[in-house]
């Protein structure tokens, strides 16, 4: 294999991992959380306890089982998992469907159920939850609240699901506050507002608008369309149109030098129109005599399927 | 037993279609026949007529629920098939087996006809402008307006994502005008050229060379997809089977694009259709006014095509001017609206072959309908 065919192997390798890996686990992000939990969400088990939310940002589903949750990262170079939640592989609920979110209780009562993790935000001495890959080796997402969500009755989130930065004014800046409301499995950005249909139908009643810029879109692709063709045109074309000029360039000149030639030394019309006369009658004569007997020659035969013998004749059935 | 014998025979006709029938199923069933009829004797579109036909009659068929037999019936093998129809599925591998077939070296030698084919898809936002009058909403509006464009496939596409429960009226009117564009178009051409234009001769297009078919597909689709991202799915499958056709490397690729791929799904979307057009969800007003829009929108297209020829040969040069006899392929119905083109250019002149040249724009105008059908996504989606 040449160096040439291994950089492209690798290429694909990487834009093939790169595609799985955009399906996969790291779509996820630790969205929403809720420690004094009074009068919000319920367990199966009918108990308020703290609970966190893990969004799917992406337009698949991912499957979340085996991943840890933790609230103590050490450890987290080598591997060692030991102390962490390991989300188990056995439930087919860890499905999270495409831009959807799956709660877990942070109630330090593991064995309550897939959900219930070994993590209790009021006796933990850090102020994180960690989301790690199945590896134990990778970081997934980190959600850092503030302490004093310790003892607020509203959730603390991402104001757009999954995104907790963004770009301001060319800075990046923290996407993540104290929540309006507890959202707990379902989007932290309420729709209270209009569609966009129903918002449009209100700013262009007529529709006139978006016929205008709908059609102006339309040229403009196809006018970039145009362009490029015409540049194509242009460097397609250019090799015709040299090659061109030069033949042009050559008939003028072959010209010129054979009006040159005949002007100095050459016959005059009428003297080449007589030897041409006379070299016309001199190979007339030459013309021998024909035998008038007519031969016909038989062209050998050609293959055609259609004089092929066994296409046709039916073929007998054999009775064995 | 008399009495187990007679109650048998009133459940089993209870069961049958007879029992269940109702004068819509009737009317569509008739309908149905109808268009067997029209593809089969006129030959009108019989590759799309035949399979809407006979799926109109399948969808209207009456039976009683609860049977998984009905297309809208969740397990049933129509609603099963009929699932590529909803997720459009179907309209981009039709794409890809149209980008497969279609030859764009007219639009690459003459690329100023590419513009006809935007001013063709002027119609789909006339009628998504007359359909916002009538009452309909933003997003039903859009799903009519794409029947302008002449595109069975985008039809459906767009209606699928915008108004799901108009798709049926929607995918069988514009397949409707698509059969009867040799019908609709001359007239308007006739009426709005004059027997001097009819007579232009356009200059023979240039060869294109195999180097520039390559990259035709290449650049258009960065360029489209670009701008109208929403309308990857169509304009994507479409460069991309254009790619296998030129490559020339893959011509095997190419080949069951072209014939076993689109055929199988020409079946399947055809079949469906029709059958999602069971009388109780088709016959309502709604779909007489869809039809009313549709036809207006092809007849808007129709004429903003022949127009816009018109005007541009103002801007032309003699020896450059385009005959506006092409100026209908601007809608996509391809090869259709380029071989009335050309009947209708022979008419007036028995030489003057106008085939070639209106491919250009007819080409042009797939691509400006899925420019547009992606424009509609983004706006109301």
């Amino acid at each position: 294999m040449n160096i040439k065919h291994r950089i492209l192997t690798l290429c694909i390798v990487l834009c093939s991992s790169m595609v799985l890996f955009g399906q996969q686990v790291t779509d996820l992000r630790l969205n929403e959380m809720l420690v004094v939990n009074d009068s919000n969400y319920v367990d199966e088990y009918g108990r308020h306890v703290p609970w966190i939310e893990i969004f799917n940002t992406s337009y698949n589903q991912v499957n979340i089982a085996g991943c840890y949750l933790t609230d103590d990262t050490t450890g987290l170079s080598k591997g060692d998992a030991s102390r962490w939640y390991r989300i188990p592989t056995t439930d087919p609920t860890t499905w999270i469907p495409q831009r959807s979110s799956k709660v877990f209780f942070l109630d330090n009562s593991p064995l309550y159920g897939t959900y219930h993790t070994n993590i209790d935000p009021n006796t933990s001495s850090t102020h994180y939850i960690a989301l790690i890959n199945s590896n134990g080796k990778t970081l997934i997402d980190m959600f850092v609240y503030p302490e004093a969500l310790l003892t607020s009755t509203q959730s603390f989130g991402c104001y757009d699901d999954g995104i907790s930065t963004k770009v301001e004014n060319g800075k990046k800046v923290k996407n993540m506050g104290m929540l309006p409301y507890a959202t707990p499995g379902s989007v932290n950005k309420v729709q209270m507002g209009a569609t966009k249909s129903e918002h449009l139908q209100k700013s262009d009643p007529h529709g006139i608008g978006l016929a205008v810029i709908s059609i102006s879109v339309v040229f403009a692709a196809l006018i970039m369309i145009f362009i490029m063709l015409k540049i194509f045109g242009y460097t397609a074309t250019r090799k015709d149109r040299k090659a061109k000029k030069e033949q042009v360039a050559d008939t003028v000149a072959a010209t010129s030098t054979v009006k040159v030639a005949a002007n100095e030394v050459g016959p005059t019309g009428e003297e080449l129109a007589a030897i041409t006369m006379a070299l016309h009658l001199f190979f007339n004569s030459q013309h021998d005599e024909e035998s008038e007997v007519i031969t016909i020659d038989m062209p050998s035969k050609h293959y055609s399927p259609w004089a092929q013998k066994n296409l046709l004749m039916k073929k007998v059935i054999r009775r064995r | 037993m008399k009495e187990f014998f007679i109650e048998g025979l009133q459940q089993f006709f209870n069961y049958s279609g007879f029992a269940n029938c109702e004068w819509g199923n009737l009317i569509m069933i008739v309908v149905g026949l109808i268009f067997i009829t029209l593809a089969i004797t006129k030959e009108y579109e019989p590759m799309l007529l035949i399979p809407i036909g006979f799926g109109i009659i399948l969808g209207n068929i009456p039976f009683t629920d609860g049977l998984q037999v009905g297309v809208y019936e969740n397990g049933s093998v129509l609603n099963y098939l009929y699932f590529g129809v909803l997720k459009g599925v179907y309209p981009p591998l039709i794409f890809l087996g149209i980008g497969a077939m279609t030859d764009f070296s007219a639009l690459i030698s003459n690329p100023k006809l590419i513009l006809i084919g935007a001013a063709a898809q002027c119609g789909i936002f006339a009628a998504y402008a007359a359909s916002l009058a009538l009452g309909f909403t933003p997003m039903e509006a859009g799903a009519i307006g794409i029947i302008g464009g002449a595109d069975g496939p985008t039809a459906i596409f767009i209606s699928s994502k915008l108004a799901p429960s108009l798709m049926g009226a929607i995918a069988i009117s514009a397949y409707s005008y698509m059969a009867l564009v040799p019908v609709i178009q001359p007239p308007i051409m006739r009426l709005l050229t004059t027997p001097k234009e009819r007579l232009i001769r356009m200059r023979p297009p240039r060869a294109v060379s195999h180097r520039e078919k390559v990259m035709f597909p290449l650049l258009c689709i960065l360029l489209t997809a670009f701008l109208v991202p929403t309308g990857l799915p169509l304009l994507g499958m479409l460069f991309f089977g254009n790619l296998l056709k030129e490559s020339s490397v893959t011509k095997r690729l190419a080949n069951t694009a072209s014939n076993a791929l689109i055929d199988i799904v020409t079946i399947l979307i055809g079949l469906t259709v029709g059958c999602s057009t069971q009388a109780s969800t088709f016959l309502k007003v709604e779909s007489i006014l869809i039809f009313v829009l549709g036809a207006f929108s092809f007849v808007i297209a129709t004429a903003c095509g022949v127009l816009f020829v018109k005007l541009f040969n103002l801007f032309l040069k003699e020896g450059n001017k385009i005959n506006p006899l092409i100026g209908n392929s601007g809608v996509s119905a391809v090869p259709d609206s380029a071989r009335v083109s050309n009947v209708e250019g022979l008419k007036y002149d028995k030489t003057n072959f106008l085939l070639m040249h209106a491919m250009g724009p007819n080409v042009a105008g797939v691509i400006g309908s899925a420019v547009a059908a992606g424009i509609l996504l983004s706006f109301l989606y």
